[in-house]
Order: structure tokens, then sequence, then C-alpha cells
């Protein structure tokens, strides 16, 4: 196992009150493999990523338990100096946003420079050497050139490509990709994708793949991890939790997304999600997607009483006490 | 980057769960094979248009750079020798032979006016170097560091902004003995780094939340190349406007403590001590004290109208209000 989350909780000490954005997450990533993490807007993502790196911004932020083990060292336990070697040489991170990710005021092969001189002992020439080889790599068109070119000459899905080769620039053996296709525009969102899965293969790379976007997932994860509210409620390898989703949050969450049939679009209204995520400042005792689930019902006590994370099948884990396979003809959207 | 039009008229398909090979289009290509060639734009090409485009700015520009220059060269060409004493024509007024007259030892005050231009700005500018200095080392290590050194260095400047600057200065120059140029130097810049310092400091506080810090992290760039990397480079912008918002100050304190006689002290000349010797004559040639006195007054007006250029130039935010 390359890296293996255990009970993982990150906080944010804030003037309201604690905010526990990661509360006992547990996961794991083979090598080579793709983990896709999904979730909404605050579920805590992002956060775990940082967690992972050791950039979770503190204060406000503190990991407050649990472990990271890479190679079975813990990452958590580790010294700010310590952790710096580890990123960018062992663990590298793709951002969200390349428009903003780049310095602005150093050049593209200064920047790929620098970052190839951190982690190994090679010569000015022999780095740049290497840093025209990386943007072939990540297909940017001209890279002798784009070498003396500042950040603002090249387009978003450019940047990102240049992103990719700087994660990529120490052969590290895991990549956390934070949403990297976000902010890109939809073609350039699937050459992305495409250019990351073969990186990925061709270096034997592990990955994390933060997304929203179950879609996404379905393209390039091996393995899934569905976050709500700071806490894992579903994990599945990518088949089991597209063909026999057990968790209401992820049925529903799927039931969001446009299908396709023969060849048409489904005439159907896509269903939203009612409600909001609740506030991870006093989470609810009881099942955290209570308050959004159509099959909360008192019988159960879910809404007391937090459900166990428990493997409903054989690497299907599951944090709900009505699971799709145990609900027995009743129909979707009856409560109490 | 834009969408390339083979793949536009598509109904956009749903990744399926099926991992598929695709092949796509090439990427486009950079905007300089896009056809027209395109110039690049930088922050400071976008910024020189928009300081071109403030006349009073440009104006002030020239006049500076036509003084500096009159400072520099005047001396080297003039037929005065800016220091010899000729008593057969003191005091006279601005004629065809000396522009703006002579004072009271009969020296030509255009040429003394260059010379001690040359002294005031001089010393205007090394100062701003030095508060710069002293400035941005002292303001971004507490922004970078924040926590509990930033509290104690903030707090320290604070005690520190007590302290009036001019009777700190007079006091500098008692202790090492005034008069020369770098004593002078020290005494107006020892007392006023505090508000460089604390606009440094706020810059890299905003600065060091920037993604790109975060992504520089991510990659395992050490703090300290981080900072000289990543932020100080990008609070350039504020500290060209800092050079000129400093120098009104510094020029207007040097010539305070010449013209009080505790600066630089005759023979030599700069503005201040050229007031110094026009003011106990003013009835009688006022000349010798207009002279100096209208230099100042140019070269700070100008330094303030570049500064308000500058400041629009580089942070176009600040224009709407």
């Amino acid at each position: 196992m390359l890296l293996e989350v255990r009970d993982l909780q990150t906080h944010f000490f804030t003037r309201e009150g604690v905010v526990r954005a990661v509360d006992g997450i547990s996961f794991s990533v083979e090598r080579g493999k793709t983990l896709g993490i999904v979730g909404e807007s605050g579920c805590g993502k992002s956060v775990t990523a940082l967690s992972i790196m050791g950039l979770v911004p503190k204060p406000p932020a503190r990991i407050v338990g649990g472990e990271v083990l890479f190679e079975g060292r813990d990452l958590t336990t580790l010294s700010e100096r310590e952790l710096s070697d580890v990123r960018g040489d062992e663990i590298a991170m793709v951002f969200q946003d390349p428009m903003t990710s780049l310095n602005p005021t150093l050049t593209i092969g200064t920047q790929l420079v620098e970052t190839l001189r951190r982690h190994t002992d090679v010569s000015r020439q022999e780095a740049r050497r290497r840093a025209i080889e990386l943007l072939e790599e990540v297909q940017l068109p001209k890279p002798e050139q784009r070498l003396k070119d500042y950040p603002h000459r090249l387009s978003g899905g450019m940047r990102q490509r240049v992103m990719i080769a700087l994660a990529l620039s120490c052969n590290p053996s895991l990549l956390i990709a934070d949403e990297p296709t976000t902010a890109l525009d939809v073609t350039v969102q699937a050459q992305v994708l495409d250019l990351l899965d073969e990186l990925r293969r061709g270096h034997d790379m592990a990955m994390i793949f933060i997304t929203h976007d179950m879609g996404v997932i379905a393209e390039v994860a091996d393995e899934v991890v569905v976050m709500y509210a700071g806490q894992v409620v579903e994990q599945a390898s990518v088949k089991e939790l597209f063909d026999r989703p057990e968790h209401p949050y992820t049925e529903a969450l799927l039931g969001a997304l446009p299908q396709l049939e023969d060849g048409t679009a489904r005439q159907q209204r896509l269903t939203a999600i009612a409600g909001r995520p609740p506030d991870l400042v006093d989470p609810p005792d009881g099942c955290r997607f209570a308050a959004r689930c159509p099959y909360a019902g008192e019988p159960d006590g879910c809404a007391e009483h937090m459900p166990a994370l428990r493997e409903i099948r054989s690497g299907h884990l599951v944090r709900s006490e009505h699971p799709a396979s145990e609900r027995a003809g009743r129909p979707a959207g009856v409560t109490s | 980057m834009t969408t390339s039009p083979e793949r536009q008229d598509q109904p956009f398909v749903f990744p399926s769960p099926r991992r598929k090979e695709r092949r796509y289009p090439e990427p486009p290509l950079g905007p300089s094979e896009a056809g027209a060639p395109v110039r690049a734009s930088s922050l400071w090409r976008d910024a020189w248009y928009r300081y071109i485009r403030n006349r009073g700015a440009v104006i002030a520009g020239a006049v500076f750079v036509l003084l500096v220059a009159y400072c520099l060269i005047w001396p080297l060409v003039s037929a005065y020798d800016p220091y010899e004493v000729d008593f057969s024509q003191a005091s006279e007024g601005p004629s065809p032979g000396h522009p703006f007259g002579t004072d009271q030892f009969g020296r030509d005050l255009f040429t003394r006016t260059a010379l001690g231009g040359r002294v005031s700005i001089g010393i205007g500018f090394a100062a701003t170097l030095v508060i710069l200095a002293i400035g941005v080392t002292y303001g971004s290590i507490a922004g970078f560091l924040g926590g509990v050194t930033d509290n104690v260095l903030m707090r320290f400047l604070d005690a520190l902004y007590g302290l009036p600057y001019l009777p700190f200065a007079i006091i500098v120059l008692a202790i090492f003995g005034g008069g020369s140029f770098w004593t002078m130097v020290i005494a107006l810049s020892i007392a006023s780094w505090f508000t460089t310092a604390r606009i440094v400091r706020g810059q890299v506080i905003t600065l060091k939340e920037n993604d790109y810090v975060r992504a520089a992290y991510a990659v395992g760039a050490k703090r300290s190349r981080i900072l000289l990397r990543h932020l100080l480079p990008n609070t350039l912008g504020v500290l060209v406007i800092a050079v000129f918002l400093e120098l009104p100050g510094v020029i207007l304190g040097e010539a305070f403590l010449s013209f009080i006689g505790l600066g630089i002290s005759p023979p030599d000349a700069s503005w201040g001590s050229m007031a110094q010797d026009g003011y106990r004559a003013y009835r009688v040639s006022p000349h010798i004290i207009i002279v100096p006195s209208v230099a100042i007054a140019t070269l700070i007006l100008c330094a303030n109208f570049i500064a308000d250029g500058l400041r629009d130039a580089l942070d176009p935010r600040t224009r709407e209000t």
C-alpha cells in the first residue's frame, strides 16, 4: 500500500467555533492506481488533500488526529523541513485554478528548472533539458520557446499542462489532483484528463483525483470514495459504485447526472438534492445526511445515532442505515 | 484556449464508466502562432501605457528627468567655477550671463543650483534606498513569518512610530557630527523606514495567500526561496511607488537640516544650505533664496505627481475611487 490515511481529522479553529472539515476519514491508495474522491463543495475533499501534503493553512487549521502513512512513514509527524523534501519529490499536487497557480513574475522555464534543482542534483543545463522534455511530455507545442514565456502568455489549458509538468518533474509516486479540470472549458477538460491518465500509466504513479463531477470520476478512477460533511459515506470500486450505489447520497448524486440512452438524452428532469449540508461547527449526532435523506425515518434512529461505516459487500463500504440493497420495496421519497 | 471547431458541433457525450481510447486534435497553438503577431503584454508594459495616458505624470516625469540631467551635466560644462568667490559681481540679479544671478560671494547661481541639486537629489535617492532596504527586510520578515514574530516586530514598530522624524535626525547628526553626505543619508533614513516596512508587510501578507505560493510549497520549495523568489518580486510595483512617495519627505528633510545649519555646510552646496545663504539677504537680493526654494518645490511636486501616476498605472483599481 502506497498511502494509507487512517482516521484523519483536520479541524479549523475559527471564531465561530471548531469546524470539523475532515472528521475521521480513512482510505488507502495502491501503487499505480487512481483513487477518486467525490463530494460537493465544502465536504472536505480539498482539505483532505492539503492534509496529506501538510499544506493546510495553520492557523486556523490543524490536523488533530489520525495518521497519513506514506510508504510506512507517518507524514503528520514530520517536520516542515522533512515534509518539504517529500513534497514535489514523492508526492506532487496539481491545483484547481491554473490561472493563479503559476508565479506571474517568473518564466515557465525558471519555475521548472528551480523545481527540478530543488530535488535533484543536476546542473542548470541538464535541468533545462529535462524541462523541455517535460513540456514535450505534457504536449505543449514549441517547448523551447515556452521556457522563455511568462505565464500570462499561456491559456488556461496550457498553464494546467505546465502545472502538470511541474508536478511530474521529480517523478513522484503519488499525484494529488485537486479538481484539475474544473477551471477549464469542456474540451480542454477532456484533453487534460486524458493526459493525466496517460502520464499516470507512463510514470507508474498512483493518483488521488478530487472532483465534484461524477462523470469525471467514472472516467479516471479505479476506486471511489464519496465524502459528505467531512466523512466517508461510501467507498467502492468505480464499477461497483456506478452499478450498485448503496448510499442515498450517492444515488442522489448519480440522479443529478444527465444520462444518455441509445444516443438520445433521457427525457427526464434531473433531480436536485434538497436542503444543504449540515453546519460543521456543530454537526448533528446522527447521520449527517439524515436531514436530506428521503429514507431517514424514526424507526431506524439514524437521526440520533451515527451509522457505522460497514462493509455491505466485499470491498464496498457504506455509512447508512438504509442502503439501496436493504430497502425492500420501500418506495423512494417516502418519509415517515 | 478556444474550443476546437471539430468538436463543437457534436452533442456532448457524458463520459461513460468504461475507459475508451480517444484521440483529440493537437492542442491549439500558442499566441505567437495564431496568425498576426501578438505583442507580449505584461504588467510593466500595461503600466507604461496607463502611465503615459496621465498627462500630469508625464509632464512631471519629463521635468524630473530634465532637472536631474541639468544637475548632472551643467557643472561639467559651465563656464563658471561654482566655488570661485568674486565680490565684484556679488548679489547680482538675473542677467543673460547669470540666468539665476549670483550670490553674495559672486558665485553663479545657475551653476551652484545644479551642484546643490546633485547633493540634494543624491542624498534623497540614497536615503530612500536605505529606507527601502531596511523597510523591505523588516516588513517582509514580519509579514512572512506572521504569528508571534509579526506581533512583536509590529508592536516594536508602533513604539518607533512615536519617534519624531526631524528631532531624531538632529540627534543622529549631533552624535555622528553632521555635514557629510553619508551621515546625512543615515540621519534621514534611520527614522523614516517605518511606513515602508508596514506597506511591505501588508503586501507580503496578501501575497502569501496566493495560489502560486501554495503551489510552490507543493513542489517542495523552501521558505527562504518562497520569500525571495515568489513574494518579493511581486512587491516591486509597490516599492516603485514607495520610492517616489518617500523621496519628497527625504529631500525636504535634507533641505531643512541644511537650512538650519546642521547639514551640508559651506562651501559645499545643497539646496537647503543655499536657501540659508539667501535667507540672510532676502530683503536686498531675494533671488538668492527664491532660486533654491523653487528648485526644491519643483522636485517635490514632480515626485508627488510621478508617485500618483505610478500608483494609477500599477494598481488600476485605486483609480475607481
